[in-house]
C-alpha cells in the first residue's frame, strides 16, 4: 500500500465513522453513501457488496468507495452515480438488475408467477369444492342408510376422545 | 493403498449396476426365480455400501499417512494439518466430496435394504431407484472425478494444504449435515417413484417414508444454518447470508422439501394432492442434484464453487435423464394418482396448505430465477448482470412475511372446515399481542415510513409475535381439552397432548423456532459498523461500546502464523471484556484468513475483525460491527431442531385404544387403490 | 499384497451376494382387506382429530355433526366391507385379475 493510499484509507475510515454517526441522526449524504454502496458490488472477484468487501489489500474496493464518496458529495443523482459506475466497470457492478429493458423481466417474472400461482390455487379450490364426492375405494361409496348402524356405533366407540 | 481404493470403487460400481439391473429384471418378471434374483440385488446394494465405505476409509487413511502420491491428498492436505481437518479432507474437494456423497447415499440405501421386511415389494422398488442414482455417482467417481488419481512426476514433500476458510471446527460438520440433507431426499423420492411405478395401493408408503423425510429435512436445516453460522464466524463481513448461488442451491430443495412436509399430510389424511406431492418430492430431489451441478460445473460464478470441471456435463445429463424417466412413469401411471376427497370449505387446514405450498414453491422459483438470471441475461442481451442481495431481499422478504401469516393462521384452522366465528375468537388474543409488539417497537423509535427495511422489520416482529402466540394458545387450548378429560393440571395435560400427536405439536414447536429465528433476522436493518486504525490506547466507539486497543501480538505454529489485537471492551466506563480478533497466514496454502471475534448477547453481537496491519503506519485496522439480535437466529434453529426431534417420536396410544384388526388373509389383490 | 486384499474382498462380496441358503422373506401380498384397514385407520384418525378440534372450540355444532356423520359413514362402510371380506374371502378369480 502506498503512503497516498494509506492516507486515503485513513480518511475513508474517518469518513465512514462520521457517516455512520450522521446516519443515526438523519438521512442525508451519509445515508445516500450507505444506500448506494449497498447497491453496488466490489469488482475484485470477491462477489461482495461494495461496502461489505472486507479484505485489506483489495485492489478495487478502496478506489470504488472513494469514487462513490466523491460522487455523493458532488450531489450527483442516484441514477447518475449508477450510470457512471456501469460505464466504468460494466453492468455487473450493479448488485441487482436495473428496472429497464430486458432486466425488468428479472423483477416482473416472480410477480407474474405469484399471480399465475394464485389463479391456479383459486381454480383448484373451486374445482375441488364443486366436484362430487369420490368413491372411498374401488366400488365402495359411503352408505348413509341405517343398515350400517352397528358399524357406525363401533366407529363412534373406537374414536371417542 | 491407492490401488485398493480404486479397485473397491470399481467393484462398488459393478455391484450397484448389478443391484439396479437385477433388481429391475426381478421386479419386471415377478416369477419364482426372480425372487432370488431380487434378493441378490438387495444384497448387492448392501455390498455397495461396504465397498464405498472401504474406499472412503482408504482415502482417510491416506490423508492421515500424508500420502501425497495421491493427487487429491496433495491438493487438500499437508503434514501439519490438525487431525480433525485431515479427516475432513474427505469432503474438502471435488472428488472426495463426491465420494462422500456416494457414501451417504449408500448408507441410506444400506439402512433401507436392511429394513426391507416392512414391505418387501415397495422397498425393492425404492432400492432399485437408489441403486440407479448410486450408479451415476459411482460412474462419476470412476471415470470423471477419481479420488485416487496418482500425482504425475516427482513425489512432493508436502501437500498444498486445506483451504484456510475450511479450517474451522464447524466446517468439519457443516458439509456432512448438508450432504445428509441433500442425499437424504433421494429416499422419499425413491419411495414415491417406486409407489408410482408399482401403483402402490393406498398411502401407507407415506407413513413408511415420513420419518425419512423429517430426518432428512432436519439434516438439511442443520446444514444450511451451520453454513450460515460458519459464514458469520469465518468470512468476516459481519453477515450470515449473502444470497450466493451456492447458498441458494441449498435453500431451494429446503423450500420444496418444507412444502412437501406440509402437503404430504393432505395425501396421508385426505388422499388429496397426490400428483402435486409426486412432483414436489421429485423437484426436491432434482433441485438437490441441480445444486450440486451449480457448484461443480462452474456455470454460475460463486465464491463457494469448486474448480470448473467437466463433471458439470455429467450432472447435466443426469438431470435430463432423471427428469425424462420421472416424466415417463408419471405419464404412464398418472391415473393412479386420482384424488379421493373434495374440499369442504375454503376456511380449512387444507386450503391453508395449498397457499403454504404456493408460497414455498414461489420462493423456490424466485431463487431459481435469480440464480439463473445472469445466464439468461447473457443469452438475451449478450452480457451478464449481477443478481445479488438487493434483488432477493426485495422479492423474498414479502413472500416470507406472507408465509409467516399462514404459519400463524394454519394451526387455528381445523381440517375440512373451520367456522369464521371460532377463527375470529381464537385469533383475537394473538392479534392483540402482535399489535402491542408493533406499538412498543414504534414507541421505541422504529419508523416504518422512513425506510422499507424498517417496515419489514416491524411486520416481521409483529408476525413473529403472532406465530408464537398462536402456538402457545394452541397448546393451552389442547391442554385444556385433555385436562377436562383426565383431570391433570394444565402443564401435565400439555405434555400429554405433545405425546398424543408428536408430529402436529412437534411441528408447532418448529413454527415457534421459526418465529424466534425471524426475530434474529429482523435485527439486520439496524446493523451498525465502524472501522479504524488503532494503535496502543486508541479508542473507537460503536453504539454503547467503547473499544480500546490494549496491545497487538503475533504467534506461530506449524500450520499458520497469526497476528491478533487485544481489545478491551467498555460499556460506559465499565470494562466488560476483552476480545482478540485475529488474522492468520497459513503456510502450506500461502493464504491469509481473518478470524473474527464475536461477543454475543441476547440484545446484540459485537463483532470485531482484525483486517491486518497497515504496512505504512504499522498499525492494525479494526473493523467493528454491531449486529442486533443475531443470537436469536441460532436459538431459533435449536428450537427448530428440538421440534423436529419431538415430531420424530412415535405417538403415545390414544386414550381409547383401537383393537388391532385380526389379519385375515383374504387373497384378493388390493385393487381398490389402483 | 494389494492383489491378495482385492481378491479376498471380491470373494467375500460374491459369497455374500450370491450364496442364499434357506427361505426368502417375501412378506404377505397386500390384500384388499389390508388396504381397507389402512383406509379405516386414516378415517379413524380424521374422526379423532375432528372430535378433538370440536372440543377445542374450532367448529360450531352444526358443522361438527355433519362432518362427523359423513366420516362415520365412511368408517362404517369400510368396516362393513372389511367384515364382509373376512367372512367371505373373494374367489380365486379375483387373484387372477392382478
Amino acid at each position: 500500500m502506498t503512503k497516498q493510499k494509506a492516507i486515503r484509507r485513513s480518511m475513508q475510515c474517518g469518513f465512514l465513522c462520521l457517516a455512520i454517526l450522521a446516519f443515526v441522526g438523519s438521512g442525508d449524504e451519509a445515508a445516500r453513501f450507505d444506500h448506494l454502496g449497498h447497491q453496488l458490488m466490489c469488482i475484485c472477484g470477491c462477489r461482495q457488496i461494495l461496502l461489505e468487501c472486507n479484505h485489506v489489500g483489495c485492489p478495487d474496493s478502496d478506489g470504488m468507495r472513494n469514487e462513490l464518496m466523491a460522487a455523493v458529495s458532488r450531489g450527483d443523482s442516484d441514477s447518475l452515480v449508477s450510470q457512471a459506475f456501469v460505464q466504468k466497470y460494466g453492468p455487473t457492478v450493479l448488485a441487482a438488475p436495473t428496472n429497464t429493458g430486458f432486466n425488468r423481466t428479472a423483477w416482473i417474472v416472480p410477480f407474474v408467477a405469484l399471480g399465475f400461482g394464485l389463479m391456479t390455487v383459486v381454480f383448484i379450490v373451486r374445482a375441488w369444492r364443486n366436484r362430487p364426492a369420490p368413491a372411498l375405494a374401488e366400488g365402495l361409496c359411503p352408505v348413509r342408510g341405517a343398515d350400517l348402524e352397528p358399524f357406525r356405533a363401533q366407529a363412534r366407540k373406537e374414536t371417542e376422545l | 493403498m491407492a490401488q485398493i481404493g480404486s479397485y473397491v470403487l470399481l467393484l462398488a460400481l459393478a455391484l450397484s449396476a448389478y443391484s439396479f439391473l437385477a433388481g429391475t429384471v426381478a421386479l419386471v418378471r415377478r416369477d419364482h426365480g426372480s425372487e432370488r434374483m431380487g434378493e441378490t440385488a438387495r444384497r448387492a446394494g448392501i455390498a455397495t455400501f461396504a465397498m464405498v465405505l472401504l474406499a472412503a476409509v482408504v482415502l482417510v487413511i491416506c490423508a492421515f499417512q500424508d500420502n501425497f502420491s495421491i493427487a487429491y491428498i496433495f491438493h487438500h492436505s499437508n503434514r501439519d494439518l490438525p487431525a480433525p481437518y485431515k479427516f475432513a479432507t474427505l469432503w474438502s474437494g471435488q472428488e472426495g466430496s463426491l465420494l462422500f456423497w456416494s457414501l451417504l447415499l449408500a448408507a441410506y440405501g444400506f439402512v433401507l435394504r436392511l429394513r426391507y421386511k416392512t414391505d418387501p415389494r415397495l422397498f425393492a422398488y425404492a432400492s432399485v431407484v437408489i441403486a440407479g442414482v448410486q450408479v451415476f455417482f459411482l460412474l462419476l467417481l470412476n471415470f470423471a472425478a477419481h479420488p485416487f488419481a496418482v500425482m504425475q512426476g516427482s513425489l512432493p514433500s508436502d501437500g498444498a494444504g486445506l483451504n484456510p476458510l475450511l479450517q474451522y471446527p464447524e466446517m468439519v460438520i457443516h458439509p456432512p449435515m448438508l450432504y445428509l440433507g441433500y442425499v437424504g431426499f433421494t429416499v422419499p423420492f425413491a419411495f414415491a417413484l417406486g409407489a408410482l411405478i408399482m401403483k402402490y395401493p393406498g398411502e401407507k408408503w407415506i407413513h413408511v417414508t415420513r420419518r425419512w423425510t423429517m430426518v432428512t429435512w432436519g439434516f438439511l436445516t442443520c446444514g444450511i444454518f451451520l453454513g450460515a453460522h460458519w459464514a458469520y464466524s469465518v468470512l468476516g463481513w459481519g453477515g450470515y447470508w449473502g444470497w450466493d448461488p451456492v447458498e441458494n442451491a441449498s435453500l431451494m430443495p429446503w423450500l420444496t422439501g418444507t412444502a412437501f412436509l406440509h402437503s404430504v399430510m393432505m395425501q396421508e389424511k385426505r388422499g388429496m394432492l397426490k400428483v402435486w406431492n409426486m412432483w414436489l418430492v421429485f423437484a426436491t430431489f432434482w433441485l438437490a442434484i441441480l445444486g450440486t451441478f451449480l457448484t461443480r460445473s462452474g456455470i454460475i460464478s460463486s465464491v463457494h464453487a469448486f474448480a470448473q470441471s467437466s463433471i458439470g456435463e455429467w450432472f447435466g445429463w443426469f438431470l435430463i435423464i432423471t427428469f425424462a424417466a420421472f416424466l415417463y412413469f408419471f405419464l404412464m401411471n398418472k391415473s393412479h394418482l386420482r384424488s379421493e376427497h373434495k374440499l369442504e370449505s375454503l376456511v380449512s387446514r387444507e386450503s391453508s396448505f395449498l397457499f403454504n405450498n404456493l408460497l414455498f414453491v414461489l420462493a423456490c422459483f424466485t431463487i431459481l430465477w435469480g440464480t439463473w438470471f445472469p445466464k439468461i441475461s447473457e443469452l438475451a442481451q449478450g452480457h451478464q448482470v449481477t443478481v445479488g442481495a438487493p434483488f432477493y431481499n426485495s422479492v423474498a422478504i414479502p413472500v416470507a412475511l406472507l408465509l409467516l401469516v399462514l404459519t400463524a393462521l394454519g394451526p387455528l384452522l381445523a381440517w375440512r372446515k373451520t367456522s369464521l366465528e371460532s377463527l375470529k375468537r381464537n385469533f383475537l388474543w394473538p392479534a392483540l399481542g402482535a399489535l402491542a409488539v408493533g406499538l412498543v417497537m414504534m414507541i421505541s423509535g422504529v419508523r416504518p415510513w422512513n425506510d422499507i427495511s424498517y417496515f419489514y422489520a416491524l411486520m416481521a416482529a409483529m408476525l413473529a409475535a403472532l406465530v408464537s402466540l398462536t402456538v402457545i394458545s394452541e397448546f393451552i387450548r389442547g391442554g385444556r381439552v385433555i385436562s377436562g378429560h383426565s383431570g391433570q393440571n394444565l402443564f401435565a395435560s400439555m405434555v400429554h397432548l405433545l405425546h398424543r400427536n408428536t408430529r402436529r405439536y412437534g411441528g408447532y414447536i418448529v413454527h415457534f423456532g421459526v418465529a424466534v429465528l425471524v426475530i434474529g433476522i429482523l435485527g439486520t436493518p439496524f446493523n451498525r459498523e465502524a472501522e479504524k486504525e488503532m494503535g496502543y490506547g486508541d479508542k473507537m466507539s460503536l453504539g454503547p461500546y467503547t473499544l480500546v486497543c490494549q496491545s497487538y501480538t503475533q504467534e506461530y505454529n506449524e500450520n499458520y502464523s497469526s497476528e491478533w489485537a487485544i481489545i478491551n471492551v467498555l460499556k460506559g466506563d465499565k470494562q466488560i471484556g476483552t476480545m482478540y480478533p485475529e488474522r492468520r497466514f497459513y503456510k502450506a496454502s500461502q493464504q491469509a484468513q481473518t478470524i473474527p471475534r464475536i461477543r454475543s448477547t441476547a440484545a446484540e453481537d459485537l463483532y470485531l475483525v482484525y483486517e491486518g496491519l497497515n504496512p505504512d503506519t504499522g498499525r492494525p485496522i479494526i473493523k467493528a460491527h454491531l449486529n442486533p439480535l443475531v443470537m436469536w437466529i441460532w436459538v431459533g434453529v435449536w428450537i427448530v431442531i428440538v421440534g423436529t426431534g419431538v415430531a420424530l417420536i412415535p405417538n403415545a396410544q390414544a386414550v381409547v385404544r383401537v383393537p388391532a384388526p385380526k389379519l385375515v388373509e383374504s387373497h384378493a389383490p388390493a385393487g381398490a387403490g389402483d | 499384497m494389494t492383489i491378495f486384499i482385492c481378491a479376498v474382498v471380491t470373494l467375500l462380496t460374491l459369497v455374500y451376494v450370491f450364496y442364499l441358503p434357506g427361505e426368502l422373506y417375501l412378506g404377505p401380498e397386500k390384500t384388499r382387506a389390508a388396504y381397507l384397514r389402512e383406509r379405516k385407520d386414516a378415517v379413524y384418525e380424521n374422526l379423532r382429530d375432528l372430535n378433538f378440534e370440536y372440543k377445542a372450540g374450532k367448529l360450531p355444532d352444526a358443522d361438527y355433526q355433519s362432518l362427523k356423520t359423513s366420516l362415520q359413514d365412511e368408517a362404517a362402510t369400510l368396516l362393513a366391507e372389511i367384515a364382509r371380506l373376512e367372512k367371505n374371502p373373494p374367489p380365486a378369480s379375483r387373484r387372477a385379475k392382478a
